[in-house]
């Protein structure tokens, strides 16, 4: 009797071994992100383990200047890839070439419906290819205009309204000592450096394409036209300060010598972060000069891979993932917020007491809000990548001054224009 | 062969040799003992608030007190800055494997080329310094696909295997001119007593060129030490990443303040900079011992 | 020099394998992308012959590319040789701290290109440089010089600090060059009366030429093909002042999305560096290739 019981019981545990799903058939997704803090990241995705067990995740991370180029050879090269940080630029190229898949692949159409519901309308169009929807945010926000309080109240100057008024008021700046009043990123390279000038061109109320998407900046009375124009006499006038990257606004904003900037809005909670900066509080967020006071909204955001979609059991746990991440009840997406000054596309967690609590701290909600509330997402094609890394140099050429505000631009529609019509020919 | 009459060209020369080589890892070793918010406050002076606290983090994880002040966000800190110690370890790995790879198979090379003529010689040797000729940029797509289907991606092998290669050429050609340079005399004694094709290279050619294998043995290294391209994109995850990688990282990360940024890349160069100061100190005592006699 | 009938395998092999492998078959499966049309955009790998040549050659930014890369190369490499040969034979000599100053020397060796390229962002910054902030404190500037955003000292500035970048190794190897120059035949030299000037150009070049034409072609192909430092300094810019080619195999394959084009400014490229490797060797005559 003892013994039969015994070998029953040694039976049973054989069997759970065997059929225990757990260890017999791990499923270890592929995650790829750029390394905006990294640990948090690796945190974030330890929690989704323990919260699901049989999956674990990987993550490979690359830096942001890199990252773009780094995925196009993964893709190419066949690596392992479940899902992946995705740009709104990069979207309509990477899911016209087969690298991305849509969302319905994998997750309940009610669901996504549900959270459809809560994300900001830019946000929602730049997850959204051929109408169908790639990703959830990590993280969605403005490129906006970012000032220094203390340096206007001390020179009498008010917050300026108008591209104009920004000129005059970085002129008197200099004027009385002020070697550079205005810092501007000047990475090239960096597909941001193409989006803050979109969302200047937005403060003006205007667009770079019509409804067709047909390059029309060449003409003088454009508002990208007279932005550039713009540019070049703040250039010209030695009102600016070139800087490579954000990081390194951070520091520059904080010596005081100078009074404007372009830059995503967590920069600005980097900036008036107290351990680290000395003139932190002093800086604070205008709405985008121009009569429009729009600026440029934009996603990054979590899509899943054609690859793992192939896999139903793959794609179900990266959807998992994706989900956990940035779908109800908003976890993640709210510590970003919370800990990081990151934006979001979901909507509700603006209402949110930690939320409001922690950007209290840095930033003024009444004026992100509406920040926020006037953003307008881009023009995002399968060739708007391609191109904007054509457009680039030249956009940076005319600001020093080497080429005209015409040549540039009427290259750049040319260009855009070619492109366009050889996609439709397709 | 001290000349008093040159004294003050040689001082002026040391300066500038001071200045320029040694000058920015300085202020790169200022920047990580001073704080950001003294570096550039103008209101404060420069050495007001000299610190190591930026050290203890990346070492112990211990947050900078000023992080520990009400009113700071603890968060905007980056860990990431704690990887250079451990990215050290990674990249001793990879670059000694690659040295070692280096002079095990291009001195047998080297000392072949040099000494000896053969069919194949010119082509073959043509080839090997031609080789480092197409940019590395230009066969990334089509060595990461090789690379990913012997399934390597995203190991130190992979990143091995590609620095060694890289270098292979420049070892041979700068190897194969520095056993030209040895006296046949020499060889042709060896041969008299009997000694074979290795026991040339082995008792006779290689100890007579340890000071330039060493040299050479630095350059692999170092090769690989600071290649970034084929590191990035075949390394894997972050605990596997050589230094060149990671500080990158660490450089464009806005939650890395200028002086943690500073204090990982002193973390990081010390230990390298303390070998190569020795293997340069072994070869430099060989050029006092007179080296080689032609 | 021995002469051998067979082609010693066991002894060159080892060291040809690998890189056959590593640049053989990449540079086939290149050169067969830079004939063919291999879009991201646009399927199908058809045929195009040379037509990604043409359109590379005939776009917006080779021609300023291709300038750049020469000026840079020509400027840079025999620039790092001449510091690098100078410093060497300075330390060469023996005075008091000279051993300290030959291991300081090695100092920018050991740093990333990636992490030099920070410090030379930091050192040439308009507002908190340490160049311009000792200009301004002696007094020499009233004004921050923009070193990296005005078009032309953004490539002086970018060719400084690749230079510094890449003397160590050529002080390395020069001075373990000058390691076996024979002393008793400099010391006969110096006592017939031989000038320093004289001993330099019969004695001492004589013997380092070997590897100073070596450095020269590994410094002008660095130079030529090198972007990294360049690129996190500037991003080729302001405008196109500091674009080089090799980055626009990069930025054609990987930006642009079109790899077919990428491959054919590689190619242009490999063609450029041969015809600079020639024109070295040619004038430079050396025993380097003599017996290859």
């Amino acid at each position: 009797m003892k013994r039969r019981s015994l070998i029953a019981a040694a039976a049973i545990a054989f069997g759970l071994i065997a059929a225990n799903p757990a260890i017999a058939e791990d499923i270890t997704l592929e995650f790829t992100v750029w390394n905006y803090s990294l640990d948090t990241i690796q945190d974030n995705a330890r929690k989704f383990e323990e919260a699901n067990p049989g999956i674990k995740v990987k993550i490979t991370d690359y830096t942001w200047q890199d990252y773009h180029d780094s995925l196009v050879l993964r893709f190419r090269g066949g690596t392992p890839t479940d899902i992946a940080y995705v740009g709104q630029d990069w979207l309509p190229a990477w899911a016209a070439a087969g690298f991305l898949a849509p969302l319905d692949a994998a997750a309940p159409a009610d669901v996504l419906d549900d959270l459809k519901k809560d994300i900001a309308g830019f946000s929602l169009s730049d997850m959204t290819y051929k109408g169908k929807l790639y990703g959830l945010p990590y993280y969605a926000d403005t490129i906006s205009f970012i000032y220094n309080k203390k340096v206007l109240a001390d020179a009498g100057i008010a917050v300026p309204q108008t591209w104009d008024e920004v000129m005059a008021a970085a002129e008197k700046l200099k004027a009385s000592g002020m070697e550079h009043p205005i810092v501007y990123e000047f990475d090239q390279e960096l597909p941001n450096f193409f989006d803050a000038f979109v969302s200047q061109v937005y403060g003006r109320g205007g667009d770079l394409f019509d409804s067709e998407q047909k390059a029309i900046f060449d003409n003088p009375d454009n508002a990208a036209y007279k932005q550039l124009d713009w540019l070049v006499q703040a250039f010209k006038k030695d009102l600016v300060q070139q800087e490579t990257h954000e990081s390194k606004i951070i520091p520059s904003m904080n010596t005081g010598k100078h009074a404007f900037t372009v830059v995503f809005n967590y920069v600005l909670a980097a900036m008036n972060n107290a351990a680290e900066q000395p003139l932190a509080g002093q800086f604070a967020l205008a709405p985008m000069p121009g009569e429009a006071h729009a600026a440029l909204g934009f996603t990054k955001f979590y899509a899943v891979t054609a690859q793992a979609a192939k896999d139903p059991a793959r794609a179900e746990a990266a959807w998992k993932f994706v989900n956990f991440m940035a779908g109800k009840p908003y976890t993640v997406a709210k510590r970003w917020a919370v800990e990081k000054g990151l934006g979001f596309g979901q909507v509700p967690l603006f209402d949110d007491p930690d939320v409001q609590a922690a950007w209290n701290k840095w930033i003024d909600s009444a004026t992100l809000k509406q920040q926020v509330a006037t953003a307008r997402g881009g023009v995002w094609t399968e060739w708007t990548s391609a191109w904007t890394a054509y457009f680039r140099p030249l956009l940076a050429k005319a600001m020093v001054g080497e080429a005209s505000v015409d040549e540039v631009m009427r290259a750049g529609a040319q260009r855009w224009n070619e492109l366009r019509e050889k996609m439709a020919k397709q | 062969m001290r000349r008093p009459r040159h004294s003050f060209l040689t001082i002026i020369g040391a300066l500038l040799i001071l200045m320029f080589t040694a000058g920015p890892i300085a202020l790169a070793f200022l920047g990580s003992v001073i704080p950001d918010r003294v570096m550039f406050a103008s209101d404060r002076g420069l050495f007001d608030e000299v610190t190591l606290e930026n050290y203890r983090f990346i070492f112990t994880g211990e947050l900078p007190p000023a992080y520990q002040q009400t009113g700071a966000n603890r968060t905007m800190i980056s860990d990431a800055a704690r990887q250079a110690p451990r990215s050290l370890w990674n990249s001793a790995q990879i670059s000694l494997a690659a040295l070692a790879i280096n002079l095990l198979l291009g001195t047998p090379a080297a000392f072949i080329y040099a000494r000896y003529t053969f069919p194949g010689k010119k082509a073959s040797f043509m080839f090997l310094i031609l080789s480092p000729l197409v940019p590395a940029v230009a066969l990334i797509t089509p060595i990461y696909m090789m690379i990913q289907a012997l399934g390597l991606v995203g190991s130190k092998l992979a990143i091995v295997l590609t620095h060694a290669t890289r270098a292979l050429p420049f070892t041979v050609l700068i190897l194969s001119v520095f056993f030209r340079k040895m006296p046949q005399e020499l060889f042709d004694a060896a041969v008299i007593d009997g000694c074979s094709r290795l026991q040339l290279l082995w008792r006779v050619a290689i100890p007579l060129a340890l000071a330039p294998m060493a040299a050479t043995g630095l350059f692999a290294f170092m090769l690989s030490y600071s290649e970034f391209m084929f590191a990035h994109v075949l390394s894997g995850e972050a605990g596997s990443r050589p230094v060149s990688v990671v500080m990158a990282a660490l450089a464009r990360n806005p939650d890395v303040s200028w002086s943690l940024l500073n204090t990982g890349i002193f973390i990081a160069i010390l230990p390298t900079l303390a070998l190569v100061v020795i293997v340069w100190r072994y070869v430099l005592a060989d050029l006092v011992r007179g080296g080689l006699k032609e | 020099m021995w002469r051998t009938s067979r082609f010693p395998a066991l002894w060159l092999l080892p060291a040809l394998v690998p890189v056959i492998a590593l640049t053989i078959f990449p540079i086939v499966q290149a050169l067969w992308t830079s004939l063919h049309q291999v879009m991201l955009l646009f399927p199908g790998e058809d045929w195009v012959g040379l037509d990604n040549y043409r359109n590379v050659i005939t776009g917006e930014y080779f021609g300023v590319a291709l300038k750049n890369s020469l000026l840079f190369t020509l400027f840079s490499a025999p620039l790092v040789v001449v510091i690098g040969t100078a410093t060497a034979l300075f330390l060469n000599r023996e005075f008091g701290g000279v051993a300290v100053l030959r291991s300081i020397v090695l100092l920018p060796w050991v740093l990333p290109g990636a992490i030099s390229a920070v410090l030379w962002v930091w050192i040439f910054h308009p507002s908190w440089g340490v160049i311009n902030s000792l200009l301004r404190r002696l007094e020499l500037i009233d004004r921050s010089i923009p070193w990296l955003s005005n078009p032309d000292l953004a490539f002086l500035s970018v060719a400084v600090a690749h230079v510094w970048t890449q003397l160590p190794f050529t002080i390395v190897l020069v001075m373990a060059a000058l390691s076996t120059l024979n002393k008793e035949v400099m010391e006969a030299a110096e006592l017939d009366g031989a000038t320093s000037a004289q001993r330099f150009a019969h004695i001492v070049f004589p013997h380092i030429k070997a590897i100073l034409v070596v450095l020269l072609i590994y410094n002008a192909l660095t130079a030529f093909t090198t972007y990294d430092i360049v690129y996190a300094m500037t991003g080729g810019g302001p405008g196109t002042a500091t674009t080089l080619l090799s980055f626009q195999i990069w930025k054609e394959s990987f930006s642009m999305y079109d790899f077919g084009a990428g491959s054919a400014v590689a190619f242009i490229v490999v063609a450029i560096s041969a015809l600079l490797i020639v024109a070295i060797t040619k004038a430079l005559p050396s025993d380097l290739f003599a017996d290859a």
